[in-house]
């Protein structure tokens, strides 16, 4: 772990993923500095800081995301089990199978609940019937969604409320079956009830998964997460427990920020 | 003074919205009287002639100088001939708006856009000599044909035509599908091509279906490219490489020909017609379709 | 940045990395690239097939003498100089016509209706207006102007016809050029008293004169190549006896594009070819000129009207 003294980690969590030197430049414009973070395996990581710190420029870069983005550009190790993931020979279509990612806005296709759900399946390679229609069973239990669709699988994603799409995105995510979960911000468009589902589900999550979870609340990440990274323009400054994180800050920035001095 | 110029201000704008409203107005006057006329002209064959409706839609038995007003091959030749041209210009028009929605580097669409451009501008007998003279020899030599005049020929030529106008309305329409959904797909671990073929081209396919309903209604109503290049044989179409000829083809080649009050030019102009309903059909359907998405 | 990786790297991304399953995507991937590549250089390929194909052909023809020559009834060595001076009367005549009433419809359907009954009307009108195949206009031109009216074949008649052809495309590119005016200057001028008559013409027409003379320009390069619709309206025989260079609206008048048919169609004079490939060649290089001018004039305008480029 990152943390150099204070409270202790458990010495038998082993790291999933570790960042070395992360930075991420949109043209010449330089994103993300050096970043450093390593990230226990079935934990839940927060990733807080005021608007534009670059923590979901951060995350993406977790699954390759930024491929997608023209003119931005990506150096430093990350590495999944102690493989890097920008290798020369890792194809970014795999490291996305093995590191899911549910974003800020919920995004279903326009196709019915189940296709949605076994869309990742259906890709790589799954085709017989019944493996898939337990395949998205199994993924809508565990995104807590199947009771509230289970008879209308075929109905159109679209028809659901907000909440319900965004754990439906979850289950996608899920039949994919990766071992890391990048959330961003993923109930900030959503009600206090489904929010509150949402950070439920996180917590039941993270017996199977590791989770990453970029919030602008900090109650949240007090509530949900169990480490905590605080961002600050394009910085990683303090990371740690986040019972330490909240309570014995040590930063000055930090402490500004978990204050609320600025936003 | 202030009231004395406002109130030239005032009357300025009633003067301006009765011009603007009348010039608007020319549209709606333009339409009702042609649809008139051809409707007036192009069903003379059938109550002044007595014509059989049925004998002009399917018998091919055209002897215009004889009385006989059987246009099926001239139907089929269009229906043939246009088909040809959604087959062949549909998936590539489609093809090549996904290639400027989803792959192109702004430099490289910037560069090829122009000659999109280009390829609009160009006239329509124009591409009907470039037929004749380049495509039409071709054909010949390859299919060892005598003459290369054909439906094929009509067909790739047509194709070309409506490229620009397909792959322009695909590209839109892709671009309508939200970054999100990309996002998405790609997230799941799906490769470039997956997220197009899975997720965009169904969530566009709407706005496809309406770039290739335009296609085919500019097809239908082509006339000198594919009168140059069909060989204008009146008669029913049994192959691809043989000449044959369409609805727009025989107009243009014998409307100046025909009689005034003859039957033959009323048949010319009930095929007119014809041409009208089909072509008005097709883009009244894109209405309601888009109407009923939304 | 390459590092070394570990001397055994855990199963798991590897096993993936190399997976039957993923490769055989990625080779899908690669393939429909480099497809959709060959497709799109297609377009591009056909381009300069069809220019470099005509110039070849035609460049011999071209010389002063085939410019502004006029055609032979029968012999070899005539010129297309009538009947370019026919193409450029008739588009002039025909903007004349079209140009201000598009214009006003387009202000109007842009500025004024509200969306009202006969905003819909007027709009559904145009587009049905836009589906009539030129050859179907050509004959109501037909029917009206050279029947009807007894004009015999005119300039005039034809250039009607094009008008009736060209007004729903030529007000759709008012239309796009006023909805490209930001709504602030409205705003702006509304709110200092102006009537709307009064912002349209003084500041939104001038905002917008760019993307309209472009769409203009544009559209003049296809009332340029027109033929379908002026065979049977303006006609298809040159005024050969008379000065050929006729200002009368009310004459005959062959265009190249019509001239081009005719002289394949007609196959009187020994040397078809050679008048047709120069006549594609100059209509190719008309296009060419239209579409530059459209662009280069519009992007002038607007920076000399809006101070922007």
């Amino acid at each position: 772990m990152m943390i150099e003294s204070q409270s202790v980690a458990a010495p038998s969590i082993a790291d999933k993923m570790k960042i070395e030197d992360l930075d991420i430049y949109y043209g010449s414009f330089r994103a993300m500095k050096k970043a450093n973070l390593d990230v226990p395996d079935r934990h839940v990581m927060a990733l807080i800081g005021p608007s534009g710190c670059g923590k979901s420029t951060f995350l993406r870069a977790l699954n390759r995301m930024h491929d997608l983005t023209p003119g931005a550009r990506v150096e430093g190790k990350v590495t999944l089990d102690g493989v890097d993931i920008y290798a020369p020979t890792i194809d970014p279509v795999t490291v996305r199978h093995r590191i899911g990612m549910v974003f800020q806005r919920p995004n279903p296709f326009p196709k019915s609940i189940f296709e949605n759900v076994v869309y990742g399946p259906k890709i790589h390679g799954e085709t017989n019937g019944a493996r898939l229609q337990a395949i998205a069973e199994k993924s809508l239990r565990a995104a807590a969604l199947w009771d509230e669709v289970k008879d209308r699988l075929n109905r159109s994603a679209l028809d659901l409320s907000g909440g319900q799409q965004q754990r439906l995105c979850i289950a996608r995510v899920l039949a994919v079956e990766p071992e890391v979960i990048l959330m961003d911000e993923p109930a900030s468009a959503l009600d206090p009830i489904a929010t509150s589902k949402i950070e439920d589900l996180i917590g039941e999550l993270k017996k199977d998964y590791t989770v990453i979870i970029v919030t602008h609340s900090m109650q949240q990440a007090a509530r949900i997460s169990d480490f905590t990274s605080f961002f600050l323009l394009g910085e990683l400054i303090e990371v740690g427990t986040t019972s330490d994180i909240f309570t014995k800050p040590r930063d000055k920035r930090t402490e500004d920020y978990i204050t609320g001095r600025y936003g | 003074m202030v009231g004395v110029r406002a109130g030239k201000a005032h009357r300025d704008e009633r003067i301006a919205l009765v011009v603007l409203m009348s010039c608007s107005g020319i549209f709606v006057v333009a339409i009702a009287l042609i649809l008139g006329f051809l409707a007036f002209n192009g069903t003379e064959l059938f109550w002044g002639d007595r014509y059989s409706l049925f004998s002009f839609l399917f018998s091919s038995d055209w002897d215009a100088l004889n009385g006989h007003f059987g246009a099926a091959a001239f139907i089929a030749g269009s229906l043939v001939a246009t088909g040809l041209a959604i087959l062949i210009g549909g998936p590539l028009g489609v093809a090549i708006g996904v290639f400027f929605s989803e792959l192109a580097p702004k430099r490289v669409a910037s560069a090829f856009k122009p000659a999109i451009e280009l390829l609009v501008g160009i006239p329509s007998v124009v591409y009907g000599w470039l037929g004749l003279t380049l495509l039409v020899p071709a054909i010949a030599t390859t299919f060892h044909l005598p003459d290369g005049d054909s439906l094929l020929a009509a067909g790739i030529v047509l194709s070309i035509m409506i490229l620009p106008t397909v792959i322009s309305l695909s590209e839109d329409a892709l671009r309508v599908v939200p970054v999100s959904l990309r996002e998405g797909s790609a997230a799941l671990g799906a490769t470039r091509w997956e997220t197009i073929t899975r997720v965009l081209l169904p969530s566009a396919s709407s706005g496809l279906a309406v770039a290739v309903i335009l296609g085919v209604a500019r097809a239908i109503g082509e006339t000198l490219a594919v009168q140059l290049v069909l060989g204008n044989a009146a008669i029913f179409p049994t192959s691809l490489l043989q000449p044959a000829a369409a609805l727009t083809s025989e107009i243009v080649m014998d409307m100046g020909d025909a009689p005034d009050g003859s039957g033959f030019k009323h048949a010319l102009f009930s095929m007119a017609l014809l041409l009208l309903l089909i072509a008005m059909g097709l883009i009244l359907l894109i209405r309601f379709a888009l109407r009923r998405r939304t | 940045m390459a590092r070394a990786l570990a001397a055994t790297p855990a199963p798991t991304v590897e096993k993936l990395g190399g997976s039957s399953n993923a490769r055989s995507r990625r080779i899908v991937d690669r393939i429909a690239t480099a497809l959709l590549w060959t497709a799109a250089s297609l377009v591009v390929f056909l381009l300069l097939l069809f220019i470099g194909f005509e110039f070849v052909k035609g460049a011999s023809t071209i010389s002063w003498h085939f410019l502004t020559g006029s055609p032979t009834a029968a012999e070899a060595g005539g010129g297309v100089g009538p009947l370019i001076f026919n193409s450029f009367y008739i588009l002039i005549l025909t903007l004349i016509f079209t140009v201000p009433i598009a214009v006003c419809s387009g202000m109007y359907l842009q500025e004024y209706a509200a969306g009202g009954r006969f905003k819909d009307v007027v709009q559904f009108s145009a587009e049905s207006l836009a589906t009539v195949p030129s050859i179907v206009m050509g004959l109501f031109g037909l029917l009206v102007f050279v029947t009807a009216f007894h004009w015999h074949f005119t300039a005039l008649g034809g250039a009607l016809t094009l008008t009736l052809l060209n007004l729903p495309a030529m007000m759709r590119v008012t239309q796009e050029a006023l909805a490209g005016v930001p709504g602030t200057y409205r705003e702006a001028s509304m709110g200092l008293g102006a009537t709307k008559w009064q912002t349209v013409l003084k500041v939104i027409l001038p905002s917008a004169i760019g993307p309209l003379t472009t769409g203009v320009v544009l559209v003049s390069g296809r009332i340029f190549g027109e033929t379908a619709a002026l065979i049977y309206t303006a006609g298809a025989s040159v005024s050969y006896g008379r000065g050929a260079y006729d200002f009368n609206p009310f004459h005959t008048a062959e265009t190249l594009a019509v001239g081009l048919y005719q002289v394949h169609r007609e196959a009187l004079v020994p040397d078809v070819d050679r008048i047709a490939n120069g006549s594609a060649l100059v209509l190719l290089v008309m296009v060419l000129v239209f579409n530059v001018v459209a662009r280069v004039v519009g992007r002038q305008l607007t920076v000399r009207f809006t101070g922007k480029a």
